[in-house]
This record gives C-alpha cells, sequence and structure tokens, in this order.
C-alpha cells in the first residue's frame, strides 16, 4: 500500500438491529460528505464475503478505521479476518457512552440526541482519519483513490457558495453545517453571527482577516437557508 | 433485538449499503415491518454479525425463516445468510421496488423523501405479507 496515493478507508458496522449502528453509518456519511470529503472512501462491511477479490483487499490498499456500535466490533473483526489489518478502531458506545441509550434505528424516530450522537461520533472519526494521514505522511490529493475498491456514492456532497468581498468561496456541507445551527437555536440575526461562524471554522479554514467579510456573507446565507430560500445548494 | 430473536419469528435481514439510497430503503422498510407492521411476528439481526461469524447469529438465521431485503445486486444480504447456512424464504431487491416508480426522487443515504417514504412502505407491505404466510403456513421455524 502507498499512503502517498491513497484515501483512508473507512468501515461501518452498520449495525441494522441496535441504535448504535445507525450512529455508525450516518457519522461515516457524515465523514465522508463533509468532514474529510477528499480523504476517505467507505465500503459495505458485508461486501467481504459477497464481494469480489477488490473488494476484499479493500483494507489492503487504504489505511482503514472501522466504527463498531458495540463492543462485539464486528467491523473490525470482519475487516481484519477478510481484508487486512485496522489502522484504528472505534467503538460508538465508548465513544458516547450512555448518551446513546436515546437514541433511535429509524430516522421516523429521530430527535435531537440522535443529531448530537452522530455529529460527536463523526467529529471523532475524522479526527482519527488526521491522525492516520499524519502518520502516513505526505498525500497526493490528484491520485487520491485511484486504486482499490470503494463505494461508488462516495463523492463530497454539495457544498455551499458565498460572495465574499466579490470573491465566490465554496464550503463543503454548508446546508448541513446550517442544518446544525438551526437544530442548536442558533438566531438568525447579528446575535447568531459569531456562533455561525465558530461552527464553519470547524470544518473551512478561515484566516483572521477574513472574518468580517464571512460573518456578514453567513449570516445572509443563513437567513435564506432558515427561510426555506436555501440558495447555497 | 440482542442476539435471541423472538421466538417463532421471521427474521427479516436489510443489507449494510452505505453508499446509495437503496440500503436506507431496505433498513427502513425493515424497521416498519419489525416496529409497526408485524411486531412480535418478525425481528432483524444485525448482518455485520454474520459476517464476523457469531455463532448466535448463525444459529439464528438456520433456525428461523429469513426475509433478505438487498440494496443492490451484489445482495450481500442474501449471500451472506446463504452462506452462513440460513434459509432464505424470499429475497427482494430495492431497485425492483422503482420498476413501478419511474422517476421517483427518493432522497439520499442519508434521508428518504416522500417518495422515499413511499417506495419503503410498498416493500415493507409486501415483507409482512410474505411474514404472515410464513406463519400461517408454519414456516417459521424448522
Amino acid at each position: 500500500m502507498s499512503a502517498e496515493i491513497t484515501k483512508v478507508g473507512i468501515i461501518a458496522c452498520s449495525g441494522e438491529a441496535i441504535p448504535e449502528g445507525t450512529i455508525s453509518r450516518l457519522a461515516t456519511r457524515r465523514v465522508l460528505e463533509l468532514l474529510r470529503p477528499n480523504a476517505t472512501v467507505t465500503l459495505c462491511l458485508p461486501l467481504f464475503l459477497a464481494g469480489n477479490e477488490a473488494e476484499r483487499n479493500f483494507a489492503k490498499t487504504h489505511p482503514t478505521i472501522t466504527i463498531d456500535g458495540c463492543e462485539k466490533q464486528c467491523a473490525k473483526w470482519g475487516t481484519e479476518e477478510h481484508s487486512g489489518p485496522v489502522s484504528s478502531a472505534l467503538v460508538v458506545t465508548g465513544i458516547l457512552g450512555t448518551r446513546a441509550a436515546g437514541c433511535h434505528r429509524s430516522s421516523r424516530d429521530s430527535s435531537q440526541p440522535d443529531k448530537e450522537a452522530v455529529w460527536t461520533v463523526a467529529e471523532r472519526i475524522a479526527a482519527e482519519v488526521d491522525s492516520v494521514l499524519a502518520e502516513s505522511g505526505p498525500r497526493d490529493d490528484a491520485a487520491a483513490g485511484s486504486s482499490g475498491a470503494q463505494c461508488s456514492c462516495s463523492s463530497p456532497t454539495a457544498g455551499g457558495k458565498l460572495t465574499i468581498r466579490g470573491a465566490t468561496v465554496s464550503i463543503p456541507g454548508l446546508p448541513l453545517i446550517f442544518e446544525l445551527c438551526a437544530d442548536r437555536n442558533i438566531p438568525a440575526d447579528t446575535s447568531g453571527c459569531a456562533a455561525l461562524l465558530d461552527a464553519v471554522k470547524i470544518y473551512h479554514r478561515v484566516l483572521p482577516e477574513e472574518e468580517a467579510g464571512y460573518r456578514s456573507a453567513l449570516l445572509a446565507a443563513y437567513q435564506d437557508f432558515r427561510s426555506g430560500a436555501r440558495p447555497m445548494k | 433485538m440482542g442476539n435471541e430473536p423472538i421466538e417463532n419469528a421471521v427474521l427479516v435481514i436489510p443489507c449494510s449499503g452505505i453508499g446509495k439510497v437503496h440500503g436506507l430503503i431496505s433498513r427502513e422498510a425493515t424497521y416498519l415491518v419489525t416496529d409497526e407492521l408485524a411486531p412480535g411476528q418478525t425481528d432483524t439481526l444485525c448482518l455485520a454479525l454474520l459476517v464476523k461469524g457469531d455463532p448466535e447469529a448463525v444459529e439464528a438465521v438456520r433456525s428461523h425463516a429469513c426475509i433478505t431485503i438487498d440494496g443492490c445486486a451484489k445482495a450481500c444480504a442474501e449471500k451472506n445468510v446463504a452462506m452462513a447456512g440460513g434459509r432464505v424464504a424470499k429475497a427482494i431487491q430495492v431497485a425492483e421496488a422503482f420498476k413501478n416508480h419511474r422517476g421517483a426522487k427518493p432522497g439520499s443515504a442519508t434521508a428518504l423523501t416522500d417518495d422515499g417514504w413511499i417506495v419503503t412502505r410498498e416493500i415493507a407491505d409486501s415483507v409482512a405479507c410474505e411474514a404472515a404466510r410464513l406463519h400461517a403456513c408454519e414456516e417459521v421455524i424448522r
């Protein structure tokens, strides 16, 4: 495996019978679509048995992080047994502790604790991706992902475009960030500007001298989002 | 459920599809069946447990009738149940359900639209009917 040309693989257990499995899958998607869209790929765990050789070679061609819902660690065990050693193994219950108790399997029942749990686990996975990449050395983004199997739908989610002092800036996953802000009751007026900027800065680099421009552009886009216009998509 | 399914339950096993909306539909259809349409008569199981070879999960699919719901033609759920020695009473492909909904926009890998829920509920109804038939014919346990 060449660390210079590969992305980090994330394998979720997807545990269909438990809420933590749903959290593992949604958190993985959040990392793929928003937090580390250019550095990560995924694969359905059961493909190690049902798929072909390229899919079974996944963990040999990508440094891989597993994210399991429970202590049975099916994703870690299954990946190492059928594909190759993993770089890191996370467990949702270990990250969330008792906070997973109020979560649900189905999106029909999804509530604020579910959303917060997904964000918490996604941010933990993203930190682990950064750690794996740091250990792997420099990457070539242009060549990344050119080898091995990967999910056909792991391309980045649509971003949001802002015009800041005449320049167009693209922020990956801006609608999702606004959704989180709305869930956290950040107001769509000047009193929410600082919180909006802080939320965006977690996922997007903003230089200190750019902050004033970002504040006003983000507020205008957030107001459109809250009113249903959602022009950033 | 934990590892032991409800006694006499038909096991409804969705795929773990993480890349497309079809995997999400397979799981939401499963939850509609196990939680709303046929609770007590049906249950589900983590497919990853079969990948791991968990003895209780393997025994569960061998001793209960199984209905698999797969998001794509790779049919991970159906294949993994069969490889574990389980009996697949019915294998459903989500894509088949879309033949009656051309042009539908079902949503994404993380959220269903109204179109997506319509397809999901149709699949769930089909699974619930099959589970009822299996119970009526006493084909639930072998």
